[in-house]
């Protein structure tokens, strides 16, 4: 089977909220899927619908080629879940509670769970009440990964992870899919996904507004250039060319500056036939891109590059 | 079927399990132990109540009207609706039940471990009870009722507390809101004791068989020892009310 996650028109109302309207996506076997979108845009509701722990309006959703409602035991088995916001009790040590997590999973080695915690700097002797956000989190990761299931289902997975142990986690994502798991995980924010993922979806208001490969999305992407010439030149040269935009001059007219779109192939074989001192590009902004997608959407407010979790 | 999710429910409580066991037996102890100054005061009753609830003079009678007539059933009951509450809405409400239904396991089977859980915690207050006025009943001048009548009478308050246990379940597995569940199950508390003292008063006695009340004490087990048909009716009064819950959160959405 080619997909480890089908939806088909899937749609989600909460009373009069809508929480998702008629998604379809596919998410191939072997592959890192980004799943991006501003808080409140149905990222969580399309997780949660995943797991079965909600039941969509309308639609359909197969997991690993299984319905989560009818097949929801034999689906949970083969997945690793961490929850947007997880939370966890009680009053053992971190140990205690991941051996217990194991235990209804039929049991995970314990060399498997040490592991991991030794990787992500978690320890285990603390207790569960009295850890901090970032150690929390690292639990969940602990046990989302420990059985090493075939698809990773992660919601928001580096919040409240510092810089370090992120890159611990996108360590883990990127061996994770050499060993042939797949997964799934959310975002808000385009850079953490970029990293990892293979392909990209956005999505808005509860539709998915793209999704494609993060190589084409960036080749979409929009590039600042700023080039200098020996001597001056005019726009009207350059305006022609595809791709080109806010194009402007310094007074000297030496310095030309505007942004790029698409390949850049057109642009330079134009700058050719002058004699070109400096040339500067910057990397594609996919977080603009990003943010292109939700100008002008209601009740997807601009997303900074980090918000607050 | 692992017993994990019942045997951590066990642990996690075990403190206020053990709070509840200790401090409803001492409550037993202390009122127990009072009935040789006070026998006389039950003449001092309403003689309808006195009536209808077999108060009088005897140890059966005294027991009957204090001990397990208000305050243990009472505390058994708010046990029954805090383990109850805890065990589904609770969690729900604080995320935590999220993780738990993403692991192999059926809602179903989660509700039901720890409805065992819970149940298997409420013989313990009881067994702690029965234990605790076997101790005094020699220096109280209990002797009257036997220790078997004993054990009946406190196995029917565990009875007691397994049925709130299981209406907070299946509220809580039905609505998923803890204040809800609490609003719920403190009506019905409340409704059962009402209907259960005074049905006879207001020329209703058929009025009490509705209230759990009439099925815990009614029968008399500190005279008549086990009233078997009674505990029957609370056990699969307890049980139907779970399977009602748990059909609707098997149909329903995880609040989240």
């Amino acid at each position: 089977m080619a997909n480890v996650i089908e939806l088909h028109e899937l749609t989600k109302t909460y009373g009069t909220r809508r929480g998702l309207t008629g998604l379809t996506l596919d998410v191939r076997r072997g592959e890192v899927f980004g799943y991006l979108g501003p808080n409140g845009a149905g990222k969580s509701t399309t997780i949660r619908l995943l797991l079965d722990l909600i039941r969509p309006t309308a639609g359909h959703v197969s997991v690993l080629g299984l319905h989560p409602r009818t097949d929801g035991l034999a689906l949970r088995a083969r997945v690793g879940y961490l929850a947007g916001d997880f939370v966890c009790d009680g009053r053992q040590n971190v140990r205690g509670y991941l051996q217990f997590l194991g235990r209804l999973r039929g049991g995970v080695p314990q060399a498997r769970i040490d592991e991991l915690a030794e990787r992500l700097g978690l320890d285990q002797s603390t207790s569960i009440k009295k850890l901090s956000k970032g150690n929390r989190q690292k639990v969940g990761l602990v046990q989302a990964f420990m059985h090493t299931p075939e698809l990773l289902i992660l919601d928001e997975p580096s919040a409240g992870l510092d810089p370090l142990v992120q890159q611990t986690f996108l360590d883990m994502v990127a061996e994770a899919r050499e060993g042939g798991q797949s997964v799934f995980m959310s975002s808000h924010i385009m850079s953490e996904v970029e990293a990892v993922a293979d392909r990209v979806g956005i999505i808005r208001d509860g539709r998915l507004a793209a999704v494609d490969t993060v190589e084409n999305l960036r080749t979409g992407a929009v590039r600042d250039v700023e080039v200098t010439f020996e001597s001056p030149v005019s726009v009207a040269q350059f305006s022609e060319v595809p791709g080109l935009d806010r194009l402007a001059l310094d007074e000297a007219g030496t310095t030309l500056t505007g942004q790029i779109s698409g390949s850049p192939d057109a642009f330079v074989k134009a700058l050719a036939l002058h004699t070109v001192t400096g040339l500067r590009a910057t990397e594609p902004a996919l977080e603009e891109l990003f943010h292109s997608y939700y100008a002008g959407a209601e009740d997807a407010p601009r997303t900074e590059t980090a918000p607050a979790a | 079927m692992s017993a994990a999710i019942f045997a951590k429910y066990l642990s996690d409580g075990r403190r206020s399990l053990t709070g509840w066991a200790v401090g409803i037996a001492l409550v037993g102890m202390v009122y127990g132990s009072t009935y040789p100054s006070q026998r006389e005061n039950t003449a001092s009753l309403p003689e309808a109540l006195r009536e209808g609830l077999n108060i009088d003079a005897s140890a059966a009678g005294y027991l009957h009207a204090s001990v397990f007539g208000i305050v243990l059933p009472l505390l058994a009951m708010i046990y029954g609706v805090t383990a109850g509450t805890r065990a589904v809405a609770a969690e729900e409400e604080s995320g935590q039940l999220d993780l738990l239904l993403a692991h192999p396991v059926t809602r179903t089977q989660v509700a039901a471990e720890r409805f065992g859980a819970l149940s298997a915690g409420a013989v313990g207050v009881g067994l702690l009870v029965w234990v605790a006025l076997l101790a005094i009943r020699d220096s109280a001048e209990l002797t009257s009722v036997t220790p078997v009548e004993f054990l009946a009478q406190c196995l029917s308050l565990s009875l007691l507390a397994i049925l709130f246990g299981a209406l907070a379940i299946g509220l809580g597995a039905a609505v998923g809101r803890k204040a809800a569940v609490l609003v719920g199950s403190a009506v019905i508390g409340v409704v059962s004791y009402t209907l259960h003292a005074f049905a006879g008063q207001i020329g209703a006695d058929w009025l009490a068989y509705v209230s759990p009340f009439h099925y815990y004490i009614g029968g008399q087990p500190l005279r008549h020892g086990f009233q078997w048909v009674d505990m029957f009716v609370l056990a699969a009064a307890a049980l139907v009310l779970f399977g009602l819950g748990v059909s609707r959160f098997n149909r329903r959405d995880i609040n989240s």
